[in-house]
């Protein structure tokens, strides 16, 4: 018996919502482009669940944020699944690509019109359009730290700008896609359908001619729908992209040569007070970009989970949990991995491979990290190594540079790129240099995919700075 | 959630957790576990019936013990073998999250 499905026409469709899809949305719904976003994950009103509380991570995180990149050691990474993307989950801090970062991906990858004058001028207008902003007033305590550690060793920091908005009573908004360029594209005459999978892309020649979806009713019903478009902007992250790629039949150099930043933690102990609502926005940048200090998310349950990594005891920092805050190292990584589609399963298997090189700078990190936290005053360090050892003194840190190892090492990122690279060399790129998939006319890749290397910092700034350059050109030419 | 996963969720909980908060736990674990990707869950699932197999004969048997049990979980957090390693650590991640999350004032 053959399905019935609904089909929907549209000029431009947009896959995922997140910095990629919505940039990319915005910018064509206000040149008067008909778009159709689809996004796989829910409608969730951002002020209605508390960063990175435990209902947030069930509604807006992919796989209620249980995913993980098979290697030795597995890496587990977090990635939202609902309208905005990772944008509604992530802290909001905002970096422009390094300008040499992007000399050495143009003349590398061979891609075109990727100058640091182009990108400035799409950053430009990424930061006046979304506001991008330091804090108002004094650093938090937990932000505070770094400054203070790295400025007792001479070491360099930095409070990083965030995509906050501060309204009159001081309340911080961040800039989420949900709150900013989705509405903008809604008003410009753009649709927006939640709730909505894109099993495959449906292709005759060299063209895309639309999509076969599933979208699931209020009621959990779920119903075919097919989408016939006269273009279609694959936005759906560094795994859904080329996992959906991959699905309609797509696969030269596509899902090859993901990356990542691998992170190591320490659960930091203080004798004062330090607060746990907001994500610190200082890093320390002594060793950037192959090397960045930071703040994580130190929620009660965040700062169990740190303590519990090290399998030290840690009953009474528990107790004590607000005094512990956690922080992070993160590195650029050598290694590399691949995403790929398994037949019968929904979800794309992700592997990263950490290279000897990898694991030694992650030891560094680790050391640099307690170096810095001990500076700063902390009095015990649990760090994400099992059986790694609690830290009181400087001494201590010494037993950390052969505690880490593969099997003992607990790592986690949230930062995934490079599974769709960019640029004329097509030995090593899946599209060209404004993210048109090789052999196809009227299909683009417009997200973190297309970074050719993980830059070393926040990747949503490089991110939207791409997407709305690959935006204008599609207009300049369309 | 199989048998033997509810059995070590229940090992790992605090066991000054009133009844309402175990039975969320235990449902926040069940739902996470669900939403895994499937290979993930397949590994998880195949762990499960390796390692619980000996639990399962005592239950069996009515010889089963949440104090063994403990231990056990002990003894595999700190194996050598990393898949038994990632297994305890995976479930227990999960356990302490949620009892520390849905405790009151955690942010």
């Amino acid at each position: 018996m053959r399905k019935s499905f609904d089909t929907v026409d549209t000029d431009v469709l947009v896959i995922g919502s997140g910095a990629g899809g919505a940039v990319t949305a915005a910018t064509l719904a206000r040149d008067g482009r008909s778009v159709l976003v689809l996004e796989e994950g829910p409608w969730v009103d951002p002020d209605a669940l508390e960063p990175f509380s435990l209902p947030e991570m069930v509604a807006k995180y992919r796989h209620g944020g249980s995913c993980a990149a098979l290697g030795r050691p597995a890496i587990a990474y977090a990635e939202g699944r609902c309208v905005g993307g990772s944008t509604e989950i992530n802290s909001g801090l905002y970096h422009r690509l390094p300008p040499d970062l992007a000399a050495d991906w143009r003349r590398d990858y061979e891609i075109d019109e990727f100058g640091p004058d182009a990108l400035d001028r799409y950053a430009d207008r990424v930061e006046q359009e979304l506001g991008v902003s330091l804090l108002p007033g004094a650093p938090p305590p937990s932000s505070a730290v770094l400054e203070r550690g790295a400025t007792k060793l001479g070491w360099r920091s930095v409070e990083f700008s965030r995509v906050f908005r501060y309204e009159t009573n001081g309340r911080a908004v961040k800039q989420t896609m949900a709150r900013t360029m989705l509405p903008r594209a809604i008003d410009d005459g753009a649709l927006v359908m939640a709730d909505c999978r894109v099993d495959r892309l449906v292709r005759n020649g060299p063209r895309v001619t639309g999509a076969a979806c599933v979208q699931t009713d209020p009621d959990g019903k779920p119903r075919g729908l097919f989408v016939r478009a006269e273009h279609v902007f694959v936005c759906a992250g560094a795994t859904q992209t080329p996992a959906l790629l991959q699905r309609s039949g797509i696969r030269r150099n596509i899902g090859r040569g993901l990356k990542m930043h691998p992170t190591v933690k320490i659960a930091a102990r203080f004798d004062s007070l330090i607060d746990h609502g907001d994500v610190p926005m200082h890093r320390v940048t002594e060793f950037a970009p192959g090397l960045t200090i930071g703040g994580s998310a130190s929620r009660r349950g965040h700062v169990a989970l740190a303590l519990a990594d090290s399998d030290a005891d840690y009953a009474d920092a528990l107790a004590h949990w607000e005094h512990v805050a956690v922080y992070y190292a993160a590195i650029r990584s050598e290694g590399s991995g691949r995403v790929f589609t398994l037949p019968g399963f929904r979800s794309p298997v992700v592997t990263y491979q950490l290279t000897e090189g990898d694991m030694s700078r992650l030891a560094r990190a680790l050391v640099h990290l307690g170096e810095v936290l001990l500076a700063a005053g902390a009095t015990e360090m649990y760090p994400s190594v099992t059986g790694g050892g609690v830290a009181r003194g400087a001494d201590d840190l010494v037993q950390w540079w052969d505690a880490l190892t593969r099997n003992r090492a607990n790592l986690m990122t949230v930062h995934l790129t490079s599974t769709v690279r960019i640029g004329e060399d097509r030995a090593k790129t899946g599209a060209d240099s404004f993210g048109r998939v090789w052999g196809y006319d009227n299909l683009r890749v417009n997200d973190a995919s297309l970074l050719p290397e993980a830059p070393g910092v926040n990747p949503q700034g490089p991110i939207m700075a791409v997407v709305a350059r690959n935006s204008d050109q599609f207009l300049s030419e369309a | 959630m199989l048998w033997f996963e509810q059995e070590v969720v229940a090992a790992l909980m605090r066991p000054d957790l009133d009844a309402d908060t175990r039975a969320a736990v235990q449902s926040y674990v069940a739902g996470t576990l669900h939403s895994m990707p499937e290979h993930l869950r397949a590994g998880v699932l195949a762990e499960t019936i390796a390692l619980g197999g000996r639990s399962w004969i005592e239950r069996r048997t009515g010889r089963f013990d949440r104090d063994r049990l403990l231990a056990r979980l002990t003894g595999w957090k700190h194996s050598s073998i990393d898949p038994v390693r990632q297994y305890v650590r995976l479930l227990e991640s999960l356990v302490l999250f949620a009892e520390n999350e849905l405790a009151p004032g955690s942010s």
